[in-house]
Protein backbone atom coordinates (compact mmCIF):
# COMPACT_ATOMS: atom_id res chain seq x y z
CA UNK A 1 0.00 0.00 0.00
CA UNK A 2 2.06 3.36 -1.35
CA UNK A 3 1.00 6.01 1.24
CA UNK A 4 1.01 9.77 1.08
CA UNK A 5 2.84 13.21 1.45
CA UNK A 6 -0.33 14.67 3.07
CA UNK A 7 -0.81 14.44 6.46
CA UNK A 8 -4.82 15.69 6.81
CA UNK A 9 -5.72 12.98 3.98
CA UNK A 10 -7.65 10.44 6.01
CA UNK A 11 -5.90 6.89 4.03
CA UNK A 12 -8.62 4.77 4.59
CA UNK A 13 -10.65 7.25 2.23
CA UNK A 14 -8.27 7.20 -0.62
CA UNK A 15 -6.97 3.25 -1.62
CA UNK A 16 -10.27 1.53 -1.42
CA UNK A 17 -11.32 -0.10 -4.94
CA UNK A 18 -14.53 0.67 -6.07
CA UNK A 19 -17.15 -0.89 -9.02
CA UNK A 20 -18.86 2.17 -8.88
CA UNK A 21 -17.22 5.57 -8.83
CA UNK A 22 -17.74 7.58 -5.71
CA UNK A 23 -16.76 10.83 -6.64
CA UNK A 24 -14.77 12.76 -3.72
CA UNK A 25 -15.96 16.00 -3.03
CA UNK A 26 -13.38 19.14 -3.87
CA UNK A 27 -13.66 22.58 -3.15
CA UNK A 28 -12.07 25.29 -5.26
CA UNK A 29 -12.05 28.09 -8.15
CA UNK A 30 -13.87 25.63 -10.69
CA UNK A 31 -15.92 23.79 -8.31
CA UNK A 32 -17.57 27.10 -7.72
CA UNK A 33 -18.06 28.09 -11.43
CA UNK A 34 -19.57 24.87 -11.85
CA UNK A 35 -21.67 25.18 -8.16
CA UNK A 36 -23.26 28.40 -9.97
CA UNK A 37 -23.68 26.90 -13.19
CA UNK A 38 -25.79 24.19 -11.46
CA UNK A 39 -27.56 26.75 -9.05
CA UNK A 40 -28.58 28.96 -12.01
CA UNK A 41 -29.30 26.76 -14.43
CA UNK A 42 -31.68 24.76 -12.43
CA UNK A 43 -33.28 28.18 -10.85
CA UNK A 44 -34.22 28.94 -14.22
CA UNK A 45 -35.70 25.79 -15.08
CA UNK A 46 -37.59 26.04 -12.34
CA UNK A 47 -38.59 29.25 -11.76
CA UNK A 48 -39.26 30.09 -15.35
CA UNK A 49 -42.28 28.96 -15.63
CA UNK A 50 -43.80 30.47 -12.91
CA UNK A 51 -43.27 34.19 -14.48
CA UNK A 52 -46.08 35.88 -15.67
CA UNK A 53 -46.55 38.20 -18.46
CA UNK A 54 -49.77 40.77 -19.31
CA UNK A 55 -51.61 37.79 -16.84
CA UNK A 56 -50.60 35.24 -18.48
CA UNK A 57 -47.39 31.79 -18.22
CA UNK A 58 -44.80 34.32 -19.60
CA UNK A 59 -42.31 31.25 -21.33
CA UNK A 60 -45.18 28.76 -22.61
CA UNK A 61 -45.46 26.21 -25.33
CA UNK A 62 -49.24 25.91 -25.54
CA UNK A 63 -49.55 22.83 -27.47
CA UNK A 64 -53.20 21.96 -27.75
CA UNK A 65 -53.56 25.63 -28.89
CA UNK A 66 -50.69 25.33 -31.07
CA UNK A 67 -49.01 29.07 -29.75
CA UNK A 68 -45.43 29.14 -28.16
CA UNK A 69 -45.73 32.54 -25.88
CA UNK A 70 -42.44 33.63 -25.00
CA UNK A 71 -42.66 37.42 -23.04
CA UNK A 72 -44.49 39.93 -25.44
CA UNK A 73 -43.91 37.70 -28.38
CA UNK A 74 -46.34 34.86 -29.78
CA UNK A 75 -45.12 32.25 -32.02
CA UNK A 76 -47.39 30.32 -34.41
CA UNK A 77 -46.62 26.91 -36.25
CA UNK A 78 -46.28 28.99 -39.46
CA UNK A 79 -43.15 30.76 -37.73
CA UNK A 80 -41.31 27.41 -37.66
CA UNK A 81 -38.16 28.29 -39.62
CA UNK A 82 -37.56 30.89 -36.50
CA UNK A 83 -37.22 27.40 -34.49
CA UNK A 84 -35.18 25.47 -37.34
CA UNK A 85 -32.50 28.84 -37.43
CA UNK A 86 -32.75 29.15 -33.97
CA UNK A 87 -31.67 24.96 -33.52
CA UNK A 88 -29.20 25.32 -35.82
CA UNK A 89 -27.37 28.80 -34.24
CA UNK A 90 -27.27 26.67 -31.09
CA UNK A 91 -25.16 23.85 -32.77
CA UNK A 92 -22.91 26.46 -34.13
CA UNK A 93 -22.11 28.00 -30.92
CA UNK A 94 -21.56 24.44 -29.51
CA UNK A 95 -18.95 23.71 -32.38
CA UNK A 96 -17.40 27.08 -31.57
CA UNK A 97 -17.16 27.00 -28.00
CA UNK A 98 -15.95 23.32 -28.06
CA UNK A 99 -13.04 24.73 -30.49
CA UNK A 100 -12.33 27.75 -28.15
CA UNK A 101 -12.50 25.76 -25.12
CA UNK A 102 -13.11 21.74 -25.80
CA UNK A 103 -16.07 20.66 -23.39
CA UNK A 104 -16.95 23.23 -22.20
CA UNK A 105 -20.61 22.54 -22.34
CA UNK A 106 -20.05 18.75 -20.99
CA UNK A 107 -18.24 20.41 -18.04
CA UNK A 108 -20.80 23.33 -16.81
CA UNK A 109 -23.63 23.37 -19.22
CA UNK A 110 -25.18 19.97 -20.23
CA UNK A 111 -28.25 18.94 -18.71
CA UNK A 112 -26.97 15.54 -17.62
CA UNK A 113 -23.69 17.25 -15.33
CA UNK A 114 -26.26 19.61 -13.98
CA UNK A 115 -28.73 17.19 -12.63
CA UNK A 116 -26.36 14.69 -11.52
CA UNK A 117 -24.54 17.72 -10.00
CA UNK A 118 -27.66 18.13 -8.13
CA UNK A 119 -28.23 14.48 -7.50
CA UNK A 120 -24.62 14.73 -5.85
CA UNK A 121 -25.47 17.19 -3.25
CA UNK A 122 -28.59 14.99 -2.18
CA UNK A 123 -26.17 11.47 -1.60
CA UNK A 124 -23.55 13.93 0.41
CA UNK A 125 -26.15 15.38 2.35
CA UNK A 126 -27.61 12.26 3.30
CA UNK A 127 -24.72 10.13 3.28
CA UNK A 128 -21.96 11.64 3.72
CA UNK A 129 -18.21 12.05 2.15
CA UNK A 130 -16.97 9.86 -0.51
CA UNK A 131 -15.61 7.18 2.36
CA UNK A 132 -18.50 7.66 4.47
CA UNK A 133 -20.58 6.66 1.09
CA UNK A 134 -18.62 4.17 0.57
CA UNK A 135 -18.12 2.24 4.11
CA UNK A 136 -22.10 2.30 4.05
CA UNK A 137 -22.42 0.23 0.73
CA UNK A 138 -20.18 -1.70 2.13
CA UNK A 139 -21.81 -2.12 5.70
CA UNK A 140 -24.48 -4.50 6.33
CA UNK A 141 -28.10 -3.45 6.61
CA UNK A 142 -29.13 -1.01 9.71
CA UNK A 143 -30.85 1.55 11.26
CA UNK A 144 -28.87 4.15 9.92
CA UNK A 145 -28.06 2.58 6.71
CA UNK A 146 -31.60 2.05 5.97
CA UNK A 147 -32.40 6.18 7.34
CA UNK A 148 -29.43 7.32 5.56
CA UNK A 149 -30.50 5.48 2.32
CA UNK A 150 -34.09 5.93 2.58
CA UNK A 151 -33.95 9.61 3.13
CA UNK A 152 -31.35 9.72 -0.23
CA UNK A 153 -34.51 8.27 -1.72
CA UNK A 154 -36.94 10.55 -0.66
CA UNK A 155 -35.31 13.45 -1.65
CA UNK A 156 -34.55 12.18 -5.12
CA UNK A 157 -37.82 10.94 -5.25
CA UNK A 158 -39.16 14.50 -4.93
CA UNK A 159 -36.84 16.23 -6.46
CA UNK A 160 -37.65 13.61 -9.35
CA UNK A 161 -41.23 14.87 -9.20
CA UNK A 162 -41.13 18.15 -8.87
CA UNK A 163 -38.42 18.42 -12.37
CA UNK A 164 -41.25 15.98 -14.56
CA UNK A 165 -44.22 18.84 -12.72
CA UNK A 166 -41.79 21.83 -13.93
CA UNK A 167 -41.13 20.20 -17.37
CA UNK A 168 -45.27 20.04 -17.95
CA UNK A 169 -45.40 23.45 -16.81
CA UNK A 170 -43.61 24.53 -19.93
CA UNK A 171 -46.45 23.35 -21.97
CA UNK A 172 -49.44 23.33 -19.67
CA UNK A 173 -50.11 26.31 -17.33
CA UNK A 174 -48.37 25.70 -14.15
CA UNK A 175 -50.35 27.62 -12.12
CA UNK A 176 -53.62 25.35 -12.69
CA UNK A 177 -51.61 22.29 -13.52
CA UNK A 178 -50.14 22.73 -9.66
CA UNK A 179 -54.15 23.15 -8.73
CA UNK A 180 -55.06 19.94 -10.64
CA UNK A 181 -52.38 18.40 -8.63
CA UNK A 182 -53.40 19.21 -5.21
CA UNK A 183 -56.77 18.11 -6.01
CA UNK A 184 -56.10 14.62 -7.64
CA UNK A 185 -57.81 15.94 -10.66
CA UNK A 186 -55.03 15.91 -13.21
CA UNK A 187 -55.24 14.75 -16.67
CA UNK A 188 -53.88 11.41 -17.76
CA UNK A 189 -51.64 12.37 -20.22
CA UNK A 190 -49.93 15.56 -18.44
CA UNK A 191 -49.50 12.84 -15.11
CA UNK A 192 -47.91 10.25 -17.83
CA UNK A 193 -45.43 13.47 -18.95
CA UNK A 194 -44.74 14.05 -15.50
CA UNK A 195 -43.71 11.16 -14.60
CA UNK A 196 -41.67 10.06 -17.22
CA UNK A 197 -39.70 13.33 -17.10
CA UNK A 198 -39.25 12.63 -13.51
CA UNK A 199 -38.70 9.10 -13.85
CA UNK A 200 -35.76 9.59 -17.02
CA UNK A 201 -34.47 12.48 -14.39
CA UNK A 202 -33.61 10.14 -11.70
CA UNK A 203 -32.35 7.31 -13.74
CA UNK A 204 -30.12 9.82 -15.51
CA UNK A 205 -28.95 11.77 -12.72
CA UNK A 206 -29.30 9.08 -10.07
CA UNK A 207 -27.52 6.15 -11.42
CA UNK A 208 -26.20 6.42 -15.12
CA UNK A 209 -24.66 9.64 -14.58
CA UNK A 210 -21.18 9.25 -16.19
CA UNK A 211 -21.99 5.73 -17.96
CA UNK A 212 -24.67 8.78 -20.08
CA UNK A 213 -21.67 10.67 -21.72
CA UNK A 214 -19.08 7.10 -22.00
CA UNK A 215 -21.81 5.08 -23.83
CA UNK A 216 -24.85 7.34 -24.62
CA UNK A 217 -23.63 10.71 -25.28
CA UNK A 218 -22.94 11.32 -29.94
CA UNK A 219 -21.52 14.57 -28.70
CA UNK A 220 -18.94 13.20 -25.74
CA UNK A 221 -17.81 10.91 -29.63
CA UNK A 222 -17.43 13.24 -31.80
CA UNK A 223 -16.24 16.78 -29.74
CA UNK A 224 -12.48 15.63 -30.69
CA UNK A 225 -13.03 16.35 -34.68
CA UNK A 226 -13.36 19.97 -33.33
CA UNK A 227 -10.28 20.20 -31.12
CA UNK A 228 -7.06 21.33 -32.59
CA UNK A 229 -3.74 22.00 -30.85
CA UNK A 230 -5.11 25.26 -30.21
CA UNK A 231 -8.34 23.95 -28.28
CA UNK A 232 -8.29 24.95 -24.30
CA UNK A 233 -8.16 21.71 -22.75
CA UNK A 234 -7.51 19.93 -19.30
CA UNK A 235 -4.20 18.42 -19.25
CA UNK A 236 -1.90 17.17 -16.69
CA UNK A 237 2.08 18.72 -17.02
CA UNK A 238 4.03 15.59 -17.78
CA UNK A 239 7.45 17.49 -18.00
CA UNK A 240 6.85 19.09 -14.89
CA UNK A 241 5.22 16.58 -13.04
CA UNK A 242 7.33 13.31 -13.61
CA UNK A 243 9.23 11.06 -12.12
CA UNK A 244 6.06 11.30 -10.11
CA UNK A 245 6.51 10.05 -6.48
CA UNK A 246 5.70 10.31 -2.60
CA UNK A 247 8.21 12.39 -0.86
CA UNK A 248 8.47 14.59 2.81
CA UNK A 249 7.34 18.07 2.51
CA UNK A 250 10.74 19.37 3.75
CA UNK A 251 13.03 17.30 0.52
CA UNK A 252 13.50 19.21 -2.07
CA UNK A 253 12.17 17.26 -5.44
CA UNK A 254 15.22 18.73 -7.47
CA UNK A 255 17.75 17.19 -5.11
CA UNK A 256 15.92 13.92 -4.96
CA UNK A 257 15.26 13.18 -8.89
CA UNK A 258 11.34 13.55 -8.27
CA UNK A 259 8.87 15.63 -10.76
CA UNK A 260 6.57 17.85 -8.95
CA UNK A 261 3.68 15.03 -9.20
CA UNK A 262 3.33 13.64 -5.45
CA UNK A 263 1.50 10.79 -6.61
CA UNK A 264 -1.21 11.83 -3.75
CA UNK A 265 -4.20 10.65 -6.48
CA UNK A 266 -6.89 13.03 -5.51
CA UNK A 267 -6.83 14.09 -9.17
CA UNK A 268 -8.54 10.35 -9.90
CA UNK A 269 -10.58 10.37 -6.53
CA UNK A 270 -12.21 13.27 -7.79
CA UNK A 271 -12.77 12.28 -11.20
CA UNK A 272 -16.54 11.81 -11.87
CA UNK A 273 -15.85 9.67 -14.75
CA UNK A 274 -13.24 7.33 -13.05
CA UNK A 275 -10.27 8.36 -15.59
CA UNK A 276 -6.86 9.28 -14.47
CA UNK A 277 -5.76 12.51 -16.49
CA UNK A 278 -2.38 12.01 -15.78
CA UNK A 279 -2.22 9.67 -18.92
CA UNK A 280 -3.64 12.23 -21.13
CA UNK A 281 -6.75 13.76 -22.97
CA UNK A 282 -9.07 10.64 -23.26
CA UNK A 283 -12.80 10.86 -24.43
CA UNK A 284 -14.30 10.68 -21.02
CA UNK A 285 -13.06 13.34 -19.65
CA UNK A 286 -16.02 16.00 -19.65
CA UNK A 287 -13.87 18.95 -18.66
CA UNK A 288 -15.30 19.11 -15.25
CA UNK A 289 -11.89 20.87 -14.05
CA UNK A 290 -12.41 18.76 -10.50
CA UNK A 291 -8.72 17.33 -11.23
CA UNK A 292 -7.31 20.69 -11.86
CA UNK A 293 -9.10 22.14 -8.16
CA UNK A 294 -7.83 19.22 -6.49
CA UNK A 295 -4.38 19.22 -7.86
CA UNK A 296 -4.17 23.04 -7.25
CA UNK A 297 -4.89 22.55 -3.55
CA UNK A 298 -2.30 20.05 -2.94
CA UNK A 299 0.14 21.78 -4.91
CA UNK A 300 -0.50 24.75 -1.85
CA UNK A 301 0.19 22.43 0.65
CA UNK A 302 3.32 21.52 -0.72
CA UNK A 303 4.35 25.02 -1.43
CA UNK A 304 4.65 24.03 -5.10
CA UNK A 305 3.11 26.78 -7.92
CA UNK A 306 -0.21 26.06 -9.05
CA UNK A 307 -0.89 24.22 -12.35
CA UNK A 308 0.35 20.76 -12.51
CA UNK A 309 -2.71 20.10 -13.99
CA UNK A 310 -4.62 23.34 -15.48
CA UNK A 311 -6.55 24.02 -18.65
CA UNK A 312 -4.07 24.90 -21.52
CA UNK A 313 -3.80 23.73 -24.94
CA UNK A 314 -1.40 21.28 -26.86
CA UNK A 315 1.05 24.42 -28.38
CA UNK A 316 1.49 25.65 -25.05
CA UNK A 317 2.38 22.59 -24.07
CA UNK A 318 5.30 22.03 -26.11
CA UNK A 319 5.97 25.71 -25.91
CA UNK A 320 4.97 26.77 -28.86
CA UNK A 321 2.08 30.09 -29.46
CA UNK A 322 -1.38 29.24 -29.24
CA UNK A 323 -3.60 31.03 -31.79
CA UNK A 324 -6.78 32.00 -30.82
CA UNK A 325 -7.91 33.60 -34.16
CA UNK A 326 -7.34 30.57 -36.18
CA UNK A 327 -9.55 29.89 -39.74
CA UNK A 328 -11.82 27.61 -37.74
CA UNK A 329 -12.62 30.08 -35.62
CA UNK A 330 -13.06 32.82 -38.08
CA UNK A 331 -15.44 30.56 -40.14
CA UNK A 332 -17.49 29.47 -36.99
CA UNK A 333 -17.07 32.90 -36.02
CA UNK A 334 -18.41 34.25 -39.50
CA UNK A 335 -21.13 31.71 -39.73
CA UNK A 336 -22.26 32.76 -36.38
CA UNK A 337 -22.89 36.00 -37.15
CA UNK A 338 -24.78 35.44 -40.49
CA UNK A 339 -27.11 33.07 -39.08
CA UNK A 340 -28.19 35.57 -35.82
CA UNK A 341 -28.10 38.32 -37.61
CA UNK A 342 -30.49 37.09 -40.24
CA UNK A 343 -32.81 36.07 -37.18
CA UNK A 344 -32.46 39.29 -35.74
CA UNK A 345 -33.47 41.02 -39.30
CA UNK A 346 -36.50 38.43 -39.74
CA UNK A 347 -37.84 38.55 -36.07
CA UNK A 348 -37.45 42.43 -36.44
CA UNK A 349 -39.59 42.65 -39.97
CA UNK A 350 -42.14 39.96 -38.59
CA UNK A 351 -45.31 41.26 -38.87
CA UNK A 352 -48.14 39.52 -37.05
CA UNK A 353 -50.25 39.31 -39.90
CA UNK A 354 -50.63 36.13 -41.98
CA UNK A 355 -52.85 36.31 -45.03
CA UNK A 356 -53.64 32.12 -47.34
CA UNK A 357 -55.68 32.73 -50.38
CA UNK A 358 -56.97 29.57 -51.49
CA UNK A 359 -58.60 29.70 -54.89
CA UNK A 360 -61.91 28.16 -55.71
CA UNK A 361 -60.87 25.45 -57.65
CA UNK A 362 -64.64 24.35 -58.90
CA UNK A 363 -64.72 26.92 -61.57
CA UNK A 364 -62.04 28.55 -63.72
CA UNK A 365 -63.90 31.98 -64.37
CA UNK A 366 -67.26 33.03 -64.46
CA UNK A 367 -68.92 35.19 -67.09
CA UNK A 368 -71.03 38.19 -65.64
CA UNK A 369 -73.41 40.35 -67.75
CA UNK A 370 -71.86 43.95 -68.23
CA UNK A 371 -68.45 42.15 -70.06
CA UNK A 372 -67.30 41.22 -66.13
CA UNK A 373 -65.21 38.21 -65.25
CA UNK A 374 -65.48 37.03 -62.15
CA UNK A 375 -63.35 34.63 -59.90
CA UNK A 376 -63.21 33.35 -56.51
CA UNK A 377 -61.26 32.60 -53.22
CA UNK A 378 -61.45 31.89 -49.87
CA UNK A 379 -59.15 34.53 -47.76
CA UNK A 380 -57.75 33.22 -44.42
CA UNK A 381 -56.52 35.96 -42.37
CA UNK A 382 -54.62 35.58 -39.39
CA UNK A 383 -53.91 38.14 -36.46
CA UNK A 384 -50.87 37.17 -34.74
CA UNK A 385 -50.89 40.10 -32.10
CA UNK A 386 -52.69 39.52 -28.64
CA UNK A 387 -55.30 42.76 -29.26
CA UNK A 388 -57.73 42.78 -31.50
CA UNK A 389 -57.28 44.35 -35.06
CA UNK A 390 -59.13 46.07 -37.85
CA UNK A 391 -57.73 45.25 -41.01
CA UNK A 392 -58.59 46.73 -44.72
CA UNK A 393 -57.78 44.10 -48.01
CA UNK A 394 -57.07 45.43 -51.56
CA UNK A 395 -56.60 43.69 -54.91
CA UNK A 396 -54.00 45.18 -57.26
CA UNK A 397 -52.23 43.34 -60.61
CA UNK A 398 -55.15 43.55 -63.23
CA UNK A 399 -56.37 47.09 -64.32
CA UNK A 400 -59.18 47.97 -63.06
CA UNK A 401 -59.65 45.20 -60.80
CA UNK A 402 -61.86 44.91 -58.11
CA UNK A 403 -63.22 42.95 -54.68
CA UNK A 404 -67.12 42.34 -54.01
CA UNK A 405 -68.74 40.83 -51.21
CA UNK A 406 -66.12 41.90 -48.82
CA UNK A 407 -66.51 44.45 -46.24
CA UNK A 408 -64.18 47.82 -45.91
CA UNK A 409 -63.17 46.94 -42.62
CA UNK A 410 -62.39 43.60 -41.29
CA UNK A 411 -61.85 43.01 -37.54
CA UNK A 412 -59.89 39.99 -36.51
CA UNK A 413 -59.51 39.43 -32.41
CA UNK A 414 -56.02 38.58 -30.92
CA UNK A 415 -55.03 35.43 -31.80
CA UNK A 416 -57.83 34.97 -34.66
CA UNK A 417 -58.47 33.79 -37.65
CA UNK A 418 -61.10 35.04 -39.89
CA UNK A 419 -62.28 33.05 -43.19
CA UNK A 420 -63.64 35.50 -45.83
CA UNK A 421 -65.35 34.05 -49.49
CA UNK A 422 -64.41 37.18 -51.95
CA UNK A 423 -65.17 37.36 -55.34
CA UNK A 424 -62.91 39.50 -57.63
CA UNK A 425 -63.94 40.80 -60.54
CA UNK A 426 -62.74 42.95 -63.87
CA UNK A 427 -63.38 44.06 -67.30
CA UNK A 428 -62.99 41.19 -70.19
CA UNK A 429 -60.80 43.38 -72.28
CA UNK A 430 -58.44 43.46 -69.29
CA UNK A 431 -58.92 40.22 -68.36
CA UNK A 432 -57.61 37.36 -70.68
CA UNK A 433 -55.62 33.86 -70.14
CA UNK A 434 -54.09 33.48 -66.40
CA UNK A 435 -52.93 36.78 -64.86
CA UNK A 436 -50.56 37.18 -61.60
CA UNK A 437 -52.83 39.58 -58.96
CA UNK A 438 -51.90 40.67 -55.71
CA UNK A 439 -54.05 40.52 -51.96
CA UNK A 440 -52.99 43.13 -49.36
CA UNK A 441 -54.08 42.96 -46.24
CA UNK A 442 -53.26 46.54 -44.38
CA UNK A 443 -53.88 47.13 -40.40
CA UNK A 444 -55.85 50.18 -39.97
CA UNK A 445 -53.76 51.72 -37.64
CA UNK A 446 -50.64 53.28 -36.77
CA UNK A 447 -48.12 50.46 -37.53
CA UNK A 448 -48.42 50.69 -41.29
CA UNK A 449 -48.31 46.30 -40.86
CA UNK A 450 -49.30 44.94 -44.10
CA UNK A 451 -49.36 41.04 -45.84
CA UNK A 452 -48.99 41.30 -49.42
CA UNK A 453 -50.09 37.18 -51.24
CA UNK A 454 -49.84 37.01 -54.60
CA UNK A 455 -52.72 34.55 -56.74
CA UNK A 456 -53.93 34.14 -60.02
CA UNK A 457 -57.00 35.53 -61.80
CA UNK A 458 -58.06 33.09 -64.72
CA UNK A 459 -59.64 34.60 -67.88
CA UNK A 460 -61.05 33.85 -71.72
CA UNK A 461 -58.58 32.92 -73.83
CA UNK A 462 -57.94 35.77 -76.18
CA UNK B 1 -0.14 2.72 -9.55
CA UNK B 2 -3.01 4.90 -9.40
CA UNK B 3 -6.03 4.52 -11.16
CA UNK B 4 -6.00 0.31 -9.88
CA UNK B 5 -9.03 1.87 -8.15
CA UNK B 6 -10.13 2.35 -11.28
CA UNK B 7 -9.75 -0.33 -13.00
CA UNK B 8 -12.85 -2.30 -11.28
CA UNK B 9 -14.89 0.49 -11.97
CA UNK B 10 -17.91 -0.13 -13.71
CA UNK B 11 -17.87 -0.79 -17.31
CA UNK B 12 -21.07 -1.73 -19.02
CA UNK B 13 -21.05 -4.93 -21.13
CA UNK B 14 -21.36 -4.35 -25.15
CA UNK B 15 -25.28 -5.33 -25.02
CA UNK B 16 -25.99 -3.27 -22.42
CA UNK B 17 -24.25 -0.12 -24.64
CA UNK B 18 -26.04 -1.36 -27.45
CA UNK B 19 -29.37 -1.46 -25.96
CA UNK B 20 -29.24 2.31 -23.82
CA UNK B 21 -27.31 3.84 -26.67
CA UNK B 22 -30.32 2.49 -29.16
CA UNK B 23 -32.71 3.68 -26.58
CA UNK B 24 -30.84 6.63 -26.07
CA UNK B 25 -29.98 8.24 -29.68
CA UNK B 26 -34.00 7.47 -30.89
CA UNK B 27 -35.73 8.86 -27.74
CA UNK B 28 -33.48 11.91 -28.64
CA UNK B 29 -34.79 11.77 -32.19
CA UNK B 30 -38.41 11.46 -31.28
CA UNK B 31 -38.77 14.90 -30.25
CA UNK B 32 -37.39 16.46 -33.41
CA UNK B 33 -39.49 14.13 -35.50
CA UNK B 34 -42.73 14.97 -33.53
CA UNK B 35 -41.99 19.09 -33.76
CA UNK B 36 -41.44 19.28 -37.26
CA UNK B 37 -44.17 16.99 -37.99
CA UNK B 38 -46.25 18.56 -35.51
CA UNK B 39 -45.32 22.39 -37.14
CA UNK B 40 -47.10 21.62 -40.43
CA UNK B 41 -50.17 19.38 -39.52
CA UNK B 42 -52.75 19.64 -36.63
CA UNK B 43 -53.12 16.54 -34.60
CA UNK B 44 -56.81 17.44 -34.10
CA UNK B 45 -57.69 18.11 -37.70
CA UNK B 46 -55.44 14.81 -38.85
CA UNK B 47 -57.26 12.44 -35.86
CA UNK B 48 -60.61 12.94 -38.31
CA UNK B 49 -58.76 11.97 -41.33
CA UNK B 50 -58.20 8.20 -40.05
CA UNK B 51 -61.70 7.13 -38.84
CA UNK B 52 -64.42 9.22 -38.52
CA UNK B 53 -65.84 10.25 -35.17
CA UNK B 54 -61.97 9.17 -33.82
CA UNK B 55 -61.62 12.05 -31.31
CA UNK B 56 -58.45 12.11 -30.23
CA UNK B 57 -57.66 15.37 -27.94
CA UNK B 58 -54.83 17.35 -29.25
CA UNK B 59 -52.62 16.10 -25.86
CA UNK B 60 -53.15 12.58 -26.81
CA UNK B 61 -52.42 13.16 -30.62
CA UNK B 62 -48.69 14.57 -29.75
CA UNK B 63 -47.90 11.33 -27.95
CA UNK B 64 -49.13 9.33 -30.42
CA UNK B 65 -46.67 11.21 -32.12
CA UNK B 66 -44.07 10.96 -30.04
CA UNK B 67 -44.24 7.70 -29.49
CA UNK B 68 -44.28 7.04 -33.36
CA UNK B 69 -41.26 8.77 -34.06
CA UNK B 70 -39.50 7.24 -30.73
CA UNK B 71 -40.83 3.55 -31.89
CA UNK B 72 -40.00 4.37 -35.66
CA UNK B 73 -36.54 5.64 -34.73
CA UNK B 74 -35.75 2.83 -32.41
CA UNK B 75 -36.49 0.58 -34.73
CA UNK B 76 -34.35 1.70 -37.28
CA UNK B 77 -31.48 1.78 -34.97
CA UNK B 78 -31.92 -1.55 -33.48
CA UNK B 79 -31.50 -3.03 -37.18
CA UNK B 80 -28.54 -0.72 -37.43
CA UNK B 81 -27.01 -2.24 -34.82
CA UNK B 82 -27.89 -5.25 -34.97
CA UNK B 83 -26.58 -5.62 -38.59
CA UNK B 84 -23.52 -4.27 -37.88
CA UNK B 85 -22.77 -6.05 -34.54
CA UNK B 86 -23.84 -9.39 -36.37
CA UNK B 87 -21.84 -8.74 -39.86
CA UNK B 88 -19.36 -11.68 -40.34
CA UNK B 89 -15.53 -10.66 -39.60
CA UNK B 90 -13.55 -10.29 -42.11
CA UNK B 91 -10.97 -12.66 -42.28
CA UNK B 92 -6.94 -12.24 -41.95
CA UNK B 93 -6.25 -11.65 -45.07
CA UNK B 94 -8.29 -8.45 -45.91
CA UNK B 95 -7.87 -7.16 -42.82
CA UNK B 96 -4.92 -4.98 -43.29
CA UNK B 97 -6.18 -3.34 -46.73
Amino acid sequence: MPHTAMSDANPASMYASAKKIYPREIGGRFANLSKLATIVLLGLFYLVPWLTWDDRQAFLFDLPARKFYLMGLTLWPQDFPYLALLLIIAALSLFFFTALAGRLWCGFACPQTVWTEAFIWMEQFTEGTRSQRMKLDKAPWSWNKLRRKGSKQLLWVTFSLWTGFTFVGFFTPIRELGAEFVSFSVGGWTLFWSLFYGFATYGNAGYMREQVCKYMCPYARFQSAMFDKDTLIISYDEKRGEPRGRRKRSVDPKQAGLGDCIDCTLCVQVCPTGIDIRKGLQYECIACAACIDACDSVMDKMNYPRGLVRYTTEHAMQSKQTHVFRPRMMVYAVLLMVLIGSLVTSMAQRTPIILDIIRDRNTLYRELPGDVIENSYTIKLINQSNDARLFRISVSGVEGIWLDGIEDTIRVDGGGVVSLPVRVRAQRNNAYGIMKIDFLAEAMDETGDKRKEDSRFLGPTP
Amino acid sequence: MVSEEYRGAKQWSRDKQAVFTVLWISFLSAPVGTMVFFALFDPVELSGLFHEGLDLSSNAGYAVGFFFFWIFALACSALTAFLVRTAPKRDAAHRDE
